[in-house]
């Protein structure tokens, strides 16, 4: 199970056991700057399963891989969530795909793979390990007892046009005692047929597991898979790549702060907001040849390059997008009508969403530092990373300025940019096989958050496991804990304010 | 979208080799060679036209690319032998369409659905409006590829809907499974499940296709 780490890699491994994983994991995170990047499981040459954390030190822009072997045969370890509250979900996930029982785990039931439309003792992605998996249980929703208690269940088919998922309401009249939430609806098996697919297709498939963060998915996807080749893209290449990542960005932050609008019954929203999304698609169409920059960036580059014809389109379609930013975004922010409905709704407290490892414009809304482009590898960055925007109050308006703040900075970044695109090849050829026992990590800044790729792959260079981290696996939880205490109608507009991803986290 | 041409095929086999979904066949018919392409099988990553060294694939610009039946999808360069008229999807929604949507995951293919009722455009002014419950509904629109845990949702939603009633699959995923087929997940598009009456390649479709497949469904667009 020892990884080939090259001495200088960003990312170094240390071994230990399940039974002091916890407390290993606890004592590095205790450390300024350190988070828990995923924790997953990993089937080992011998059959044998491995527990493994990826811990991000987010200062360097680097990670220490904490891997513990589980004895043949061996199915349970002690849960680390009481320990350290951001693994809870990525436990439950580890559990049902691979077989295993976190022991001592607060709310130990399935995330995605929910009976009766899977069978019991299905575990995907343990197939070769030895010993049976522990089957998954029946689900079972929170009960919350009181006089007056009514349950409200909502989906998994929502009113909207939106993606599905079950959310259950405990409420005291109208007010939210209590919400759960239930995905796995949009489950498609995405992270075994990662490890089956040639290496041809996986870029394909890497790049769906949220289709509204294709630039963000395919890039977490190409920067694994050169930091395994040891390929360094070329600056055109990695300005390009930002330009589309920032316009992903640009794009979905206009159409949330519309859509918040609009779910507060404010109709600048609806109206004004989705031309200025569609210009940001525009711009998008121009780069990539599609709205939603699909199969654009690669590993080893981008698939197009850009004449200075279409360049010169999209800087003028940029000025004129910002115009109308300027215009349009404190219709809605400097607006007392829209301000009262916002302020103080959904709030989540700066220590919770420390501890359970909040991300993205959520996680800075609620006084969270963490931006990954100021750290880590990706396109241009960490160097011409923007100051993160931070608000503390960590309510709807928090999260909306964050996003009118950032539709500031990636307009900023684009312009430069497109100005001064640096002159090489936009995309170097790439080997056709990956190098044996070895790990790469892409972590990118995508419009929602912090998004992981984590492939290993093993000893004859094949893919062993192909593990995706969705930022929306870190702020579900801070959703069902915002709403806590507000009215139920006020739930659209904090749900909004999060727009997390369903199928990122289903996969 | 990628388009099959007629001119002549060299058989070399480049495109079939570079497809992540094997979207194209080729067959030898004597000397020369049969190409189709399956664009309900397509993702749309333009491999195949950038490798074709003759031209026999090209990309169409087209966003009138929605059909009525599954096998309209596939595009050939062999002799066309015509085929009868397809079904239209029904008169009784020639002016006005209920749609329910129903995402099962490609939310790229949502946001283009949504974008659809925006003032750019507007499918409002065409009579088509997106209701929440089912029992308003006339059509149900599918985007992603319908895994297991969609399916029963995904019927009972249908069940839900009076009759005559459409369905339109918007997307690849949504029409096969696309690159998800074939996988314990039984991620293989609503094609099977229910009757389709209007089918809307792409990942994601542009929403001008999405406008196209909603009005074959609705029997217009020369229907
Ligand atoms: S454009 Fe479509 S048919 Fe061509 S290679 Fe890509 S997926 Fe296959
Ligand atoms: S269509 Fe083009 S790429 Fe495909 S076999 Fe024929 S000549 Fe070759």
């Amino acid at each position: 199970m020892t990884l080939n780490l090259p001495t200088g890699s960003r990312y170094q491994q240390t071994e230990t056991t399940p039974e002091a994983m916890a407390e290993t994991v606890r004592s590095q995170l205790k450390k300024p700057g350190w988070r828990l990047g995923h924790l997953t499981a990993r089937v080992l040459a011998n059959g044998r399963l491995a527990l493994e954390a990826l811990l991000l030190d987010t200062a360097t822009g680097s990670g220490v891989i904490c891997s513990a072997a589980l004895p043949d045969g061996v199915r349970e370890y002690p849960s680390m969530t009481a320990l350290v509250p951001a693994a809870h979900w990525m436990e439950r996930a580890a559990g049902e795909m691979f077989g295993l029982r976190a022991v001592g785990h607060p709310r130990w039931k399935t995330l995605r793979l929910h009976a009766p439309v899977w069978v019991p003792d299905l575990a995907p992605l343990e197939s070769g390990a030895s010993g049976t998996p522990i089957p998954c249980e029946p689900y079972a929703f929170m009960k919350v007892k009181g006089e007056g208690i009514h349950e409200i269940p909502v989906g998994p088919i929502h009113a909207g046009i939106i993606e599905p998922g079950h959310f259950r309401f405990s409420c005291m009249g109208e007010i939210i005692t209590n919400l759960e939430i239930r995905l796995g609806y949009q489950h498609r098996g995405l992270e075994r047929r990662l490890a089956e697919a040639p290496l041809a297709q996986t870029r394909f498939l890497a790049e769906s597991a949220s289709t509204d963060t294709a630039a963000g998915n395919a890039l977490a996807h190409a920067v694994a898979v050169e930091q395994m080749l040891g390929v360094t893209p070329p600056p055109r290449a990695e300005a390009l790549r930002t330009i589309a990542l920032e316009i992903e960005r640009l794009a979905n932050h206009i159409g949330d702060l519309g859509a918040l609008a609009g779910d507060i019954g404010y109709n600048i929203g609806p109206t004004l907001f989705p031309p200025m999304r569609g210009a940001a698609l525009a711009l998008a169409q121009t780069l990539t040849g599609n709205r939603r920059q699909r199969w654009y960036i690669v590993p080893g580059g981008v698939a197009r390059d850009i004449d200075d014809a279409r360049r010169g389109e999209m800087i003028e379609g940029l000025n004129a997008l910002h115009k109308q930013v300027r215009r349009h975004v404190p219709l809605i922010l400097e607006n007392p009508g829209v301000l009262d409905r916002m302020e103080g709704c959904g709030r989540l407290s700066s220590a919770l969403a420390k501890d359970f490892g909040m991300v993205g414009p959520a996680g800075r809304a609620s006084g969270g530092r963490y931006d990954a482009r100021a750290a880590f590898p990706h396109g241009i960055y960490p160097a011409g990373a923007p100051v993160a925007a931070r608000y503390t109050e960590g309510d709807v308006l928090a999260r909306a300025r964050v996003r009118a703040d950032e539709i500031e900075s990636s307009i900023a970044i684009i312009r430069a940019l497109l100005d001064d695109l640096p002159v090489s090849p936009a995309r170097v050829e790439i080997a056709g096989v990956l190098p044996p026992n070895a790990a790469g990590i892409g972590v990118v800044e995508a419009w929602r958050g912090e998004l992981i790729h984590w492939i290993t792959t093993d000893e004859t260079g094949r893919i062993a496991r192909y593990a995706i981290k969705d930022p929306s696996l870190n702020n579900w939880t801070g959703l069902a804990i915002a709403v806590r205490g507000n009215l139920i109608g006020d739930f659209p507009v904090c749900n909004k304010s999060f727009n997390l991803s369903y199928c990122g986290n289903d996969l | 979208m990628p388009a099959v041409t007629a001119a002549p095929c060299t058989g070399c086999a480049e495109c079939a080799g570079v497809c992540p979904t094997q979207a194209i066949a080729l067959a030898q018919d004597g000397a020369r060679t049969d190409v189709s392409l399956d664009r309900g099988l397509c993702v749309g990553c333009n491999l195949c036209v950038e490798t074709c060294p003759t031209g026999t694939i090209a990309t169409d610009r087209s966003t009138r690319t929605a059909t009525r039946r599954r096998e309209d999808l596939v595009l050939s360069n062999r002799a066309i032998t015509p085929r009868p008229a397809a079904p239209s999807g029904g008169k009784p929604f020639r002016r006005s369409l209920a749609v329910r949507e129903v995402s099962t995951g490609d939310s790229a293919a949502d946001l283009e659905v949504i974008a659809t009722t925006n003032a750019v455009f507007d499918v409002a002014r065409l009579g088509v409006q997106f209701v929440a419950s089912p029992r308003f509904a006339d059509t149900l629109l599918v985007t992603g590829p319908v895994g297991r845990a969609m399916r029963e949702p995904l019927l009972r939603c249908y069940d839900a809907m009076a009759e005559p009633r459409l369905v339109i699959a918007v997307g690849t995923s949504a029409i096969t499974g696309g690159l998800y087929r074939g996988g314990y997940a039984e991620a293989n598009g609503v094609t099977d499940l229910v009757p389709v009456s209007s089918f809307v390649p792409g990942d994601p479709p542009h929403p001008w296709s999405i406008i196209h497949g909603i009005l074959l469904g609705m029997g217009r667009d020369g229907g």
